[in-house]
């Protein structure tokens, strides 16, 4: 048999890249599975200690809490990320006036720096909401919410008007591919609202659900910029996020071997996660086809 | 086919060498200056324009990378010591001098002109807490309460000197109606400078060594500490949760509130938004015995010298920290700096911090224990739990209890060599 012959410009393509990446992210990745064997502290000389470090995790209170907090937040932040994108998508995705002015407006978010949004969300909290507290005679919008044991609260809103944008975008792609003529079968068989979205819609977009669940997921567990921008972690330790609190001990705290083996362990179960929504959700998309 | 795509390879690689440029100097003396603290870098600038005005055969480079520590870690590995050495008396000076990279001082005749409360202070940091100069204390910070001179001229009150005076002086400005502490948690370092005031002062002096060896906890010494930082939080803003250090400092800077608790670095800011102000600072009235409150007050900036540059590089750089020392140089950085001088005779001459100028010059003074936790000792994030426990409402004495158990949990899981 007889090869064709490949053009080259595809290697010029992907080579360069293949390399950057490897240099850039698998390396990197690489050498801190190897050190989240050691007790190296970020500098200095460093041993094996084998599985020490991941034991420890185990039996650290500061790790548990932030697994706990980060799992917490993920899940709310999944379920009500998916719920209004799907909900604006549909929305956006009529025959209403100013669809595209609308569409423009709830993308901007995505368009913007999550450290920049934070910020401007610092202020808002910090000083315009307690400004209509004070107004309104609300006893609970008076003080920062940042502030307070429901500071995450805050983080959630900021974080779920953020990550909207992106998951609309991908509903309102999945919702193109629905083929009209199929609504108007839906109609003539009785068919609409909420009835037609159910049996019709949603099963037809499935695997766009399927994506926007396994992303969401994937990066709330990871979740850094916004609470790096809005609390730092705090009040306390309250909103440190397992990636917040790799950062804050690996580089602050001189604890760089075992915060990678905290790194690993979470990669682990980002990746656990995903395999195991992937199989449940397109297992789900076969019966719906 | 393969030797087109090995040639762009080449290339890349070629373009990537191209950037690190050698720079030599062949005969006049180069030194490299690091310095930790990036908001020195100007007034150290025009000092060694000076210096170098007045030696032309030495030029000097200021190194002053964020994440400065880390990076002189890093460096400390390799062996590849900056020839001077501008760091804050703390753990990165610990872990330098231990290694063994600092040129021992002793010896050179500018050592008397230093305060002997900041020798102390640097001996204290020194590995074996040995009495020996591996850098020079220069220029000190201060941290105390801050207070706003003209509410208390009208609230009619004086500066407490003991803690029931400081009880009484907040009772006379609620009953005239004005907020008596700005507390700003929301950036949860300024949870410490409470604590840093009274910890030296309320457990017994030898704590932080005895605690390092394991020999004492947090848990029945510290309690009184936190009983007044709980009296603290009842007399502040509503919002001092939710607070940020910027915007607190704007609000106590238009007078909302008389005091504030924090250091001289804030004093800037406070006059950034109202130049008008009238702000000095006093010792933390930790007890009710006046004689032994004190300052606050640690070394922020100390020179040193490498051991591993050759003789020509090092009596340059000591004839530079000679020159630095020099009063009027000395004055010239705090001047600009806002800071203290460590230098006996140089004094902060600018009214805001006269109070706390005082308290320096008459030795009232005492260094920051965290300088003494371990680093990965997160006492801010503990302290700011313990308030947001208090804004919930929760038992004081459970909450005092809990806050120093995760105090002594925290230490030790950091206490690790």
């Amino acid at each position: 048999m007889k090869r064709k012959k490949i053009n080259i410009a595809f290697y010029i393509i992907t080579i360069p890249m293949a390399v950057l990446f490897f240099m850039f992210h698998t390396f990197p990745f690489l050498q801190g599975i190897f050190y989240s064997f050691t007790d190296w502290k970020g500098y200095g000389n460093w041993n094996f200690v084998g599985l020490r470090n991941y034991l420890q995790i185990f039996k650290d209170p500061n790790v548990i809490k932030s697994y706990l907090f980060t799992f917490k937040f993920a899940f709310f932040a999944t379920i009500l990320v998916n719920i209004f994108s799907l909900m604006l998508a549909c929305g956006l995705n009529s025959k209403i006036k100013g669809k595209n002015l609308l569409r423009a407006v709830y993308f901007l978010p995505y368009m913007l720096g999550v450290l920049i949004i934070g910020y401007v969300f610092n202020f808002i909290f910090a000083n315009l909401v307690p400004m209509v507290g004070e107004f309104l005679n609300i006893e609970a919008l008076k003080v920062n919410i940042l502030g307070t044991k429901h500071a995450w609260i805050g983080v959630l809103i900021v974080t779920i008007w953020q990550s909207l944008a992106f998951n609309t975008l991908i509903y309102i792609s999945g919702l193109q591919t629905v083929d009209r003529d199929l609504y108007e079968a839906a109609d003539l068989d009785g068919a609409i609202g909420l009835k037609r979205f159910f049996k019709i819609t949603f099963p037809l977009i499935a695997p766009f659900f399927t994506i926007n669940m396994v992303l969401c997921v994937k990066g709330f567990l990871m979740a850094f910029d916004q609470f790096m921008a809005m609390t730092g972690g705090g009040p306390g330790t309250s909103t440190t996020t397992i990636s917040l609190l790799i950062y804050k001990k690996g580089f602050q705290g001189a604890q760089f071997a075992y915060q990678s083996a905290n790194a690993v362990l979470l990669f682990i179960v980002v990746v656990t996660i995903s395999i195991f929504q992937l199989k449940v959700l397109e297992g789900r998309e076969e019966k719906v086809n | 086919m393969k030797k087109k795509i090995i040639s762009l390879f080449l290339a890349g690689t070629m373009v990537t060498g191209m950037l690190a440029v050698n720079a030599n100097a062949a005969d006049a003396v180069d030194l490299e200056l690091f310095s930790t603290k990036s908001e020195n870098v100007s007034t150290l600038q025009g000092l060694i324009d000076k210096f170098t005005e007045a030696n032309p055969g030495v030029t000097i480079t200021i190194t002053a990378p964020s994440d400065a520590g880390t990076v002189l870690k890093t460096r400390l590995t390799k062996n590849d010591i900056p020839d001077i050495i501008a760091c804050g008396g703390d753990a990165t000076y610990t872990e330098l001098q231990s290694a063994g990279v600092l040129e021992d001082l002793s010896g050179e005749d500018y050592l008397s002109s230093i305060q002997d409360a900041y020798w102390q202070m640097l001996y204290d940091v020194n590995k074996e807490k040995e009495e020996t100069a591996y850098g020079v204390p220069y220029a000190t910070n201060a941290s105390g309460i801050l207070y706003n001179k003209d509410i208390f001229e009208q609230a009619g009150v004086e500066v407490p000197e003991t803690w029931t005076e400081l009880q009484s002086v907040v009772d006379t400005l609620e009953a005239a109606g004005i907020q008596p502490f700005e507390l700003t948690f929301k950036d949860n370092w300024t949870c410490l400078p409470p604590w840093n005031s009274m910890a030296p002062v309320i457990p017994a002096a030898n704590f932080t060594d005895e605690r390092k060896a394991g020999n004492t906890t947090f848990v029945g010494t510290h309690e009184e500490i936190l009983e007044k930082y709980a009296y603290l939080l009842e007399h502040a803003q509503k919002d001092y949760m939710g607070t940020t250090y910027s915007d607190g400092n704007k609000l106590f800077a238009e007078g909302n509130a008389a005091m504030m608790i924090n250091g001289n670095w804030a004093i800037p800011e406070f006059l950034n938004s109202n130049a008008d102000m009238n702000v000095d600072m006093f010792a933390f009235p930790s007890t009710d015995d006046a004689s032994k409150n004190t300052i606050t007050s640690g070394i922020d900036v100390l020179l040193a010298v490498s051991s591993q540059s050759d003789d020509a590089k090092k009596a340059a750089a000591k004839e530079f920290i000679s020159f630095m020392i020099d009063a009027e140089n000395a004055q010239q950085y705090i001047d600009e700096q806002f800071a203290f001088s460590a230098v006996i005779g140089v004094e902060q001459t600018n009214e805001t911090v006269a109070s706390a100028q005082a308290a320096i010059s008459e030795g009232k003074v005492s260094n920051f224990p965290d300088h003494y936790y371990p680093s990965g000792f997160d006492l801010a994030s503990i302290l700011s739990e313990f308030a947001l426990n208090v804004t919930n409402g929760m038992d004081l004495e459970e909450n005092i209890q809990s806050t120093l158990a995760t105090c002594d949990e925290q230490y030790d899981v950091a206490n690790v060599e």
